[in-house]
């Protein structure tokens, strides 16, 4: 029988739904396993043991009445410590917010708390989902489940170790430059970046305003369509929510894949970026599964990857210094070194500067857009390498990082990693899938699609496999 | 532009900004400020009056 933090979402929800599964005791198995397990790995800064019980009693009561709200309805969840919570702290992982308690949920806090989730707890971060693997922060970082001496990749580090370690059934992450796609990257689970205004970003600490997203982190891309179907509203609170239908993620699930077209971005990974050797065959292995469904795969040509990474970095380092200034400024020291030396660059930036990287965006958009009149997904790797060593990341602010993920927050793209094989140290490859605005239905079935085809969704991080068992 | 800045120059800069920086970061800093001013050199192209920056971006079917 499969063990309970095994279960996903899709497999807990019809057993939940049946009254063969009790919202309270899954998440009290969630809970003991945070106990047991989360002092090593440090994916929660916040663990709410009581009001998550609650919650699940509440849960528990609601769908013995035959109140049943839906798939998410008693699932244990965890959120990025930058997802405002009412009354309970919302820190950013820095000693400036460790004190701050909002007075209102996020607007997505909200909707999966009234779709029935149970809170388990905030998750780690890099500060302010900017500042990096960091030791100098009141909370240590977050580490990888399938090695703890490696990175888990950030920012959105507590909430892609949460899941693979079992921690948590669904996890929220944000998404500036990659945060949500690294972590699931390095941490071997599936993670969605959706299209720009299709989630609030009401009451969740900003970094740049026109890049960040919110989205879902969990073991498969059907899970995460279930909680898009939650998360996708409109709302008038956030200025940039666009006022469009909801993509049809419940019909989706049914649909294959065939026929569908896949234009790979070869030159990214080929000539643009230096790219692992390992990461690539799992790309190259990919297409062939892909082909093998009944896609046609083509290669398709974008700007290089420095032309979108220099737009998206410039317009982040300025929006991130435009909100942060006053506080930098005046309390330098309440924040860690990495996270205060990345945010100060953006001083050097001109105002002359961000309006032409606002222009090159503009450009760059529509280039996508002519791309993907030929094709229905994108693909190339998330990231280039599989995760290093804790602590090796570094700052870097002065090396070229070309990076795969940014190209699609300045075109505001939905984009998934997903899994797509291990390396020989046994650590998660990584995949991207990309498809066009409003289409993220389209990019979580193909991701879904994968991971049925294939076998890596049955393989979980070994050394907590076997604590597990050890424990139970 | 020059494609390197010395220390005492990157040093007004952070003055000017009013950007306290510990000696023992101060080469990073000025590492990554070269880059900064790679990336700005590389995003300033010539450009038609139609170039408009993307406030918004209009997605396809929308």
């Amino acid at each position: 029988m499969t063990a309970l933090h095994d279960l996903t979402i899709a497999e807990a929800a019809p057993l939940l739904k049946a009254k063969k599964l009790s919202p309270v005791e899954l998440t009290a198995s969630y809970l003991s396993r945070i106990e047991a397990f989360d002092g090593q790995l440090n994916a929660f800064i916040r663990v709410l043991p009581e009001q998550a019980m609650a919650a699940a009693r509440k849960a528990e009561g609601e769908i013995m009445r035959g109140d049943y709200k839906g798939p998410l309805h008693g699932v244990p969840i965890g959120l990025k410590d930058i997802y405002n919570t009412k009354g309970i702290p919302t820190t950013g992982h820095s000693a400036l917010y460790k004190d701050h308690v909002p007075e209102e949920d996020a607007t997505t806090t909200r909707l999966l708390a009234e779709a029935g989730t149970i809170l388990l707890g905030k998750l780690s971060t890099w500060e302010f989902a900017i500042g990096g693997t960091s030791f100098d922060l009141p909370w240590p970082p977050a580490k990888n489940p399938w090695n703890l001496a490696h990175d888990p990749a950030g920012s959105s580090s507590g909430s892609g170790a949460a899941i693979a370690a079992g921690l948590a059934m669904g996890s929220m992450g944000t998404d500036t430059g990659g945060s949500i796609r690294g972590p699931a990257a390095w941490c071997g689970i599936s993670g969605l970046k959706p299209t720009y205004g299709l989630v609030s970003r009401r009451g969740i600490l900003p970094l740049s305003f026109s890049l960040d997203h919110g989205g879902p982190m969990c073991w498969t891309s059907e899970d995460c369509a279930l909680m898009m179907e939650v998360l996708a509203q409109h709302d008038p609170l956030d200025p940039g929510s666009a006022d469009v239908a909801k993509p049809d993620f419940a019909g989706s699930r049914q649909k294959d894949v065939k026929g569908l077209r896949i234009g790979v971005v070869r030159h990214f990974f080929e000539s643009d970026a230096e790219t692992d050797p390992e990461i690539k065959a799992g790309i190259e292995a990919a297409l062939v599964t892909f082909r093998e469904l009944g896609c046609a795969v083509t290669d398709v040509t974008l700007s290089p990857l420095s032309a979108y990474g220099d737009a998206a970095a410039l317009i982040s380092r300025s929006e991130a210094f435009a909100f942060h200034e006053e506080t930098l400024m005046a309390t330098p020291e309440l924040y860690g070194e990495l996270a205060r030396q990345r945010i100060m660059m953006g001083a050097f930036i001109r105002a002359c500067d961000y309006v032409n990287a606002l222009r090159e965006r503009g450009r760059l958009i529509a280039e996508i857009a002519s791309v993907f009149e030929s094709v229905d997904v994108l693909i190339c790797p998330t990231m280039p390498g599989v995760a290093p060593k804790l602590g090796d990341l570094g700052n870097m602010m002065s090396r070229s990082r070309p990076s795969f993920t940014r190209v699609f927050n300045l075109t505001g793209s939905p984009a998934l990693s997903v899994c797509s094989g291990f390396s020989t140290a046994g650590l998660p490859l990584n995949m991207q899938i990309v498809g066009r605005p409003f289409q993220d239905d389209l990019v979580l079935r193909v991701g879904s699609a994968f991971e049925k085809a294939t076998s890596y969704r049955d393989l979980r991080p070994a050394q907590w496999a076997q604590q597990a068992l050890a424990a139970e | 532009m020059s494609e390197t800045i010395s220390t005492e120059a990157f040093q007004v800069l952070l003055d000017r900004a009013g950007i306290r920086v510990k000696p023992e970061h101060m080469e990073e800093m000025r590492s990554a400020f070269m880059l900064l001013q790679a990336m700005r050199e590389r995003v300033r192209k010539p450009r038609g009056y139609d170039a408009e920056p993307a406030h918004i971006f209009a997605p396809m079917g929308r």
